[in-house]
């Protein structure tokens, strides 16, 4: 069983927050215990997921805000 | 070559805010699909996320060129709780389930590496993206506001629990139930849940 301060720790970890002395240790940790390694797998994948599944607007709408922009630059 | 392509946020609002076009067109590219995808999990319909999402821009652009941007916070976050209040009301006004609006091909993803996937993975990959945002949205709101948040609009969790009133340990908490209930509803869901279809 993982431990609930670990667990956060490990949040931390793979979204880079964690200071790094408490980094070295728990990456000495997850050589050692495969739970807490496997945790982190899991958790990287669904980070990963999670960043491949933003989405993307169509230009068009891009392109409104950008002349939109031009467009108040131009009046002042 | 643009010389703004390196530039940090903070440097592209201030080109910006002195004039310089290139600079926002920058930050558009830069946090756009970041913006939409907010909206997108709270409202989604893609074409109502696409006016919420140019009505963000449009809010951060005035601001900016009235001088009213505080420089404090990061322009990612800023612009992101922008979306997300733009579509929380949004939601609110409509008083109804919106209608899942079906994404149509390419469009929805930017990733490059797409572009060499066979037809049939590439949908397999949409279907995935699709009900993952499905999923996110079903997440309990204080879940889900925390891994918004943390993962589109990059707010660190020192941020996320000043802003939402709890401890640090409560929105570690939340990003690690939103994060597992995302993980058991995959695995529910018989979510795509593979190394390999996402190795390089």
């Amino acid at each position: 069983m993982i431990k609930t301060s670990t667990q956060n720790e490990l949040i931390q970890y793979v979204y880079d927050e964690l200071p790094e002395e408490a980094c070295t240790q728990l990456e000495a940790a997850l050589m050692q215990d495969m739970e807490l390694a496997e945790g982190c797998s899991e958790l990287l994948m669904i980070q990963q997921l999670l960043d491949e599944a933003a989405a993307a607007p169509r230009k068009c709408a891009v392109d409104n805000i950008l002349n939109y922009s031009k467009s108040l630059s131009l009046q002042s | 070559m643009n010389t703004t392509t390196q530039l940090s946020d903070s440097a592209l609002v201030s080109l910006y805010i002195a004039g310089n076009e290139s600079a926002f067109e920058q930050l558009v590219n830069r946090h756009k699909n970041k913006v939409y995808t907010t909206i997108l999990v709270i409202v989604k319909d893609s074409y109502t996320a696409e006016d919420l999402m140019q009505d963000a821009f449009v809010k951060a652009i005035h601001t900016m060129k009235s001088g009213r941007y505080n420089e404090e916070g990061k322009f990612s976050s800023w612009i992101c709780r922008i979306a997300h209040n733009l579509a929380i009301d949004h939601f609110r006004k409509e008083k109804r389930s919106p209608m899942i609006t079906l994404e149509d091909g390419n469009s929805v993803f930017n990733n490059m590496s797409f572009s060499e996937d066979s037809a049939e993975s590439l949908q397999v990959k949409e279907d995935t993206h699709a009900r993952l945002r499905e999923l996110i949205q079903a997440l309990p709101q204080t879940q889900r506001e925390v891994l918004m948040m943390r993962h589109y609009a990059e707010m660190s969790f020192q941020e996320i629990a000043d802003a939402t009133g709890v401890s640090i340990n409560t929105a570690l908490g939340r990003m690690r139930y939103a994060l597992i209930n995302l993980r058991k509803k995959m695995l529910k869901n018989n979510i795509a849940y593979d190394k390999n279809l996402y190795s390089e």
